[in-house]
């Protein structure tokens, strides 16, 4: 197994994460929890945008539909987080289904515009709605608690999103294994083709929408819990940008590359965080320098420079491979 | 003709006000290699998407194996037994030629998104087979060496070999092939002419192509059929389609076809 | 009557605003191909620019307008340079994550430069603030002068495109890139000229508007969106249509405004938007889109 390949490096990240907060102060535990719900965004966000090539920009709004719903299901009809949690979900994923149906319709520029449209359609609701939603102000949630395990709120939430992130790691890794990623691939790379060769458009671009509005929809529960808060802000325009750029930096595609992209872009933001025009500036250019210069993202550098960073679409036994080519990669024929 | 394995009845198809496609009649039996030939704008590829399903024609319907086609969602007509290649190159580029027909499997297996996020052996086993059949094609059409690369990295002629593969791995009763020899030598067209009676015989494939290379077509072709300018003008054996004087006349114009005869 | 007649001026005044947009976006699009996602902070940009010459400089109005609109101009340029020529092959998503990232970079430096995320920057008006009565409507003259601006500069480039060489040029390219290389069309500045003009479109919009609102960093993409959808309205490639679709999502906003509820000025856009595309995406002028396999 290459020493700094994949499996490694993930695995030391991982082992890193679990005992982060004994060693990080509460404010830096906030931080990686943080990541650690954008991890689970970048990844939805690349099944849809990466693997299967569908130019979707509601994922913002599916994350503020999962913690709107979350939250609004607590505090309006006094449901226990437990079953408002899978529930606001499960209202995000039934809309990430619902945007499939024009995306059978539409392509490229055409969905990203209406995406982006039904994106501005719901905030618009966040911020007017009050009845329901209590508007620009947003609301407070109640403080979850994990009795009778003896944690408290925020290291019972961190250790929560850590196991939510591997499992549903493993699961979206699985399915990029199987026939399932195959088809969106090649939705992505060939529609026509892939209806020739059985793949039912319909269903395949909802199975996309519908995972990448589940992994938003737990993100959004998670955050409403941690910030124990709800307000439109967190879910405009900018934050679909930062979750493009995890995205690309990442690498489009891959499921790895959304840990590393998210991992690095929210450090940046952090970084940052002070001045709200730097912070902008520095994530146009670090979008726009990476699609120009590294359009692979990191995980297409180190696809080509380090051993064990392959991500087939098939489970075969691990043989000699060369790198798979990522969408924005020009690749040569030679004839 | 009931033994016909793929019928077309009288389909017509209009875009735009234009009538592209005339009430065009076709049965291919099974085990046949039909050319279908004609001047450009005749109609050929539009009729090869009606019958996959990319058109719904005004009129008519199409026939595979008895059961009725027309205006069906191309995947289930795919799912039916009806493969398709296209002239425009559609090997999927993010995946290696394995993973490709891999691909090609797809309506041939079933592992649906619990069993395969969850890594279940049902899920295990049909991958399994998937590779299997996947690597036998490979070394059916003398490239096994290309598993691995990138879709990307294939030349042209390799890009349309492991396309006409990934449709056969999915055990296809009927192929269509638009242009299959586009970019072949004249060398190789002996080769791609065994290929495709190899493609038959030892799979008991049908084929369909639309062919411009008018040798190829003679040379492998059963039987012929001529459209032009949306409706079928010939049908045949390829020596009686290729003295026929429509089909002269249609490809040559009417001045020509004159001095032709005269001379 | 008089409430329709004035929700009718206030959507004609605004519409043209959006029309001039579209008409920025359709220009650079039926040249290239590409939507430029930063158009709306290139509106921004240059009005902040605008603000500065005029305001915190001194410069009178008209020459004020005419270097924001060279700046535009050149910030048009500065976007062809920068992503478009190293992306010109690369696929749809890649253009518009790239000019998204330069949205970014000039909504940050606006911010930095000119204000924090409240800060609204008002702009003089040009004419007296008095409304004059026409008929039985109330009409802010500085409205009137939008209007006419609008159509003053919409005539203006219509005349480019139809008089000149190189508005001839521009159109030929739209067509077909590639004949136009035979027939010795440096393409390459044609498309620096396209995003030129379509952001000095985009500049002389701004500052036509900034007498009649305030100036705020996140302005940019608000008129982009709608901007945007009366370019879909219209047809992407249509010229014409970006005005009809401009005008038409201008006077939808204010009736909904005005009849239904202010609060859906902002949405209306969005709605129409989403309609549209479900029904006929490729707009009203557009071409009826055919695959070719």
């Amino acid at each position: 197994m290459a020493l700094f390949g994949r499996h490694n490096v993930l695995l030391a990240m991982l082992l890193f994460a679990a005992v982060a907060p004994s060693l990080l102060n509460a404010y830096y535990v906030f931080v990686a929890n943080t990541i650690l719900i954008y991890v689970l965004l970048a990844i939805g966000l690349n099944i849809l945008v990466g693997c299967a090539g569908q130019l979707a920009f509601a994922n913002a709004a599916m994350f503020g539909i999962g913690a709107y719903g979350t939250g609004l299901l607590q505090v309006q009809l006094g449901w226990p987080f437990w079953l408002a949690f899978p529930s606001g979900a499960i209202i995000a994923t039934t809309v990430g289904l619902a945007l499939s149906l024009p995306a059978l319709r539409l392509s490229g520029l055409y969905l990203a515009l209406s995406t982006l449209a039904f994106a501005q359609f719901t905030q618009w609701v966040f911020l007017h709605w009050e009845s329901v939603t209590f508007g620009a102000g947003g609301f407070k949630t109640p403080s979850i608690s994990f009795a009778p395990l003896p944690v408290s709120k925020t290291l019972g939430l961190y250790y929560l999103s850590l196991l939510l992130v591997i499992i549903l790691f493993f699961l979206a890794q699985n399915l990029m294994r199987s026939r399932i990623g195959r088809a969106f691939v090649a939705v992505r790379d060939g529609d026509i083709a892939a209806q020739s060769l059985g793949v039912d458009l319909l269903r395949y671009k909802a199975l996309a929408f519908g995972i990448s509005g589940f992994y938003a929809g737990i993100a959004g529960g998670l955050y409403s819990a941690m910030l124990n808060f709800v307000s439109p802000e967190g879910f405009d325009l900018f934050q679909m940008v930062i979750q493009k750029a995890m995205v690309v930096v990442g690498g489009l595609g891959s499921i790895a590359g959304s840990i590393l992209g998210a991992t690095a872009l929210v450090s940046v933001l952090e970084a940052l965080r002070a001045v709200k025009g730097f912070q902008e500036i520095v994530f146009g250019a670090i979008l726009v320098s990476f699609i120009i210069f590294m359009p692979g993202g990191i995980i297409g550098f180190l696809k080509a420079k380090v051993r064990g960073w392959e991500e087939p679409l098939h489970r075969g036994p691990p043989g000699k491979r060369v790198p798979i080519a990522t969408p924005s990669q020009s690749g040569e024929v030679r004839s | 003709m009931s033994d016909a394995l793929l019928s077309v009845r009288g389909v017509s198809v209009t875009f735009g006000g234009v009538k592209v496609l005339n009430g065009v009649d076709l049965d291919v039996k099974p085990g046949e290699i039909r050319g279908l030939i004609g001047p450009n704008g005749a109609g050929k590829t539009t009729l090869l998407n009606v019958i996959c399903g990319i058109h719904s024609p005004q009129q008519g319907d199409v026939l595979l194996d008895g059961v009725s086609i027309a205006g069906r969602k191309p995947s289930d007509i795919a799912r039916l037994g009806l493969g398709r290649t296209f002239q425009t190159s559609q090997l999927f580029r993010g995946m290696s030629v394995l993973e490709n027909l891999m691909t090609g499997r797809h309506h041939r297996t079933k592992a649906g998104l619990i069993a395969a996020s969850l890594n279940l052996r049902s899920y295990r086993e049909e991958e399994e087979q998937a590779e299997e059949a996947a690597r036998r094609s490979l070394e059916f059409f003398g490239m096994s060496e290309f598993a691995e690369r990138p879709g990307s990295a294939l030349s042209f002629g390799q890009q349309r070999v492991i396309e006409i593969a990934r449709t056969l791995i999915g055990d296809p009763k009927v192929v269509l092939l638009d242009e299959p020899a586009v970019g072949l030598s004249i060398n190789r067209l002996a080769e791609f002419d065994a290929l495709l009676r190899r493609i038959r015989d030892e799979k008991g494939v049908t084929l369909i192509l639309i062919e411009h290379v008018i040798r190829l077509v003679m040379d492998v072709c059963d039987q012929v059929t001529v459209l032009s300018s949306g409706s079928r003008i010939a049908e045949g054996p390829p020596d009686l389609v290729r003295n026929d004087p429509a089909v002269i006349e249609a490809y040559i114009g009417k001045d020509l076809r004159a001095r032709h005869s005269a001379s | 009557m008089t409430l329709l007649a004035y929700l009718l001026l206030s959507g004609l005044t605004t519409g043209a605003l959006y029309a001039l947009i579209a008409l920025g976006i359709v220009v650079v699009n039926k040249a290239t191909g590409v939507i430029n996602f930063a158009h709306g902070e290139l509106f921004m940009f240059s009005g902040f620019f605008a603000w500065m010459l005029h305001v915190q400089m001194g410069v009178p109005y008209l020459p004020a307008l005419l270097l924001a609109v060279a700046f535009g101009f050149m910030l048009g340029v500065l976007i062809d340079l920068t992503a478009f020529r190293p992306l010109k092959n690369s696929d749809v998503i890649s253009l518009v994550l790239a000019t998204i990232g330069i949205a970014f970079m000039l909504r940050g430096t606006a911010r930095v430069l000119w204000g924090g995320k409240s800060d609204y920057l008002p702009f003089p008006p040009i004419t007296s603030p008095e409304p004059v009565m026409i008929g039985e409507l109330m009409v802010i003259p500085q409205q009137l002068l939008v209007l006419a601006g609008a159509i003053v500069i919409m005539l203006v480039f219509a005349a480019f495109f139809r008089l000149t060489r190189a508005g001839k040029m521009m159109q030929a390219t739209a067509d077909n890139a590639k004949a136009s290389t035979l027939v010795g069309i440096r393409v390459d500045r044609i498309y620096m000229l396209s995003f030129g003009t379509g952001a000095a479109i985009a500049a002389a919009a701004a500052v036509l508007m900034a007498p009649l609102t305030l100036l705020y960093p996140d302005m940019g993409f608000s008129f982009f969106i709608k901007g945007f959808a009366a370019a879909v309205l219209g047809g992407l490639t249509s010229l014409p249509g970006a005005v009809v679709g401009g005008v038409a999502i201008g006077v939808i906003e204010a009736l909904a405004g005005g009849y239904l509820h202010s609060s859906f000025i902002e949405v209306s856009a969005f709605i129409v938007i989403m309609f549209v595309l479900i029904a006929r995406p490729t707009g009203l002028f557009g071409p009826s889109g055919l695959r070719r396999v």
